[in-house]
């Protein structure tokens, strides 16, 4: 592997792990927000 | 206080944004490695920023242990899960590094060994967390946290202790390491734009858990008001 490659690589990596964190975290906000809404609803 | 947290996650994209900047362009090129050399500008601010963020899980870890405060277990529980994430760039990208600059992709050196065990040491602590479904899991996770913690320092010591194949410190690392004076500005903004970085999903994961606590409570609370009709 060529250091431009790898160099590129390692920036892609590392916002790859941090967007996909952040859309994994965003997908449970949803989740937990329409769990509390149905709570609201049963009450 | 939602217009401030806007305004801050704004900062930090054009932090990050600069950031970028400063490793990829105005870094100077380091003579030996190259090109592939500012991946440090990415690897160490990661690390930094993960060994920062479990330092604030041992705390809330302390906190918990003492007060039982809710907040407290939120605290340990996001700083975790953001320092595991911080932890897999620092080990994703180190073997990026090391395969164009030492022909390996992986060796078995106390830096490298030491650093997966602190990312397995946590993640079996948001392992715990996800599936113990004991009334004691929180208590169970700070104490693995405060003794999981330990890892940190030798993480850090190991390239003081031992002749590792991972570079010689740059910070206290004595007489004849360090960086050159160019460098120091890519690397410390970097770390300022990571760590912003850190601070939003910790309080936006901190919210998450505290909103997870809310619905267990009420679900238990339904669940008793069921079994006393």
């Amino acid at each position: 592997m060529k250091g431009p490659f790898a160099l590129k690589l390692a920036y892609i990596m590392t916002w790859v792990i941090q967007g996909g964190y952040i859309v994994y975290l965003v997908g449970r906000f949803k989740r937990v927000r329409e769990e509390l809404k149905e709570l609201e609803r049963g009450k | 206080m939602k217009l401030l947290f806007r305004i801050f996650i704004a900062l930090t994209v054009v932090a990050l944004a600069f950031a970028a900047y400063e490793g990829l362009v105005v870094a100077p090129t380091e003579q030996t490695m190259g090109n592939v050399q500012r991946i440090f500008y990415y690897h160490v601010p990661s690390a930094w920023t993960a060994f920062l963020l479990f330092f604030a899980n041992f705390i809330a870890s302390i906190a918990y242990l003492i007060w039982r405060k809710p907040a407290a277990d939120a605290v340990a529980a996001a700083t975790a899960e953001v320092g595991v994430v911080f932890c897999t760039v620092v080990l994703v990208t180190g073997p990026i590094w090391a395969r164009p600059v030492w022909g390996i992709w992986w060796t078995w050196d106390a830096r490298l060994t030491t650093t997966l065990v602190l990312w397995l040491i946590y993640v079996s602590y948001l392992v715990l967390r996800r599936y113990s479904t004991g009334t004691q899991t929180s208590l169970l996770a700070a104490a693995l946290a405060i003794f999981g913690f330990v890892d940190v320092p030798i993480v850090y010591m190991t390239i003081r202790w031992f002749r590792t194949q991972h570079p010689s410190p740059v910070i206290g690392g004595g007489p004849n390491s360090g960086l050159a004076p160019s460098m120091w500005p890519p690397l410390l903004w970097n770390w300022l734009a990571f760590s912003m970085l850190a601070i939003i999903v910790v309080v936006a994961r901190y919210r998450l858990q505290m909103m997870e606590q809310e619905v267990e409570a009420r679900h238990a609370q339904a669940a008793l008001q069921g079994s006393t009709q």
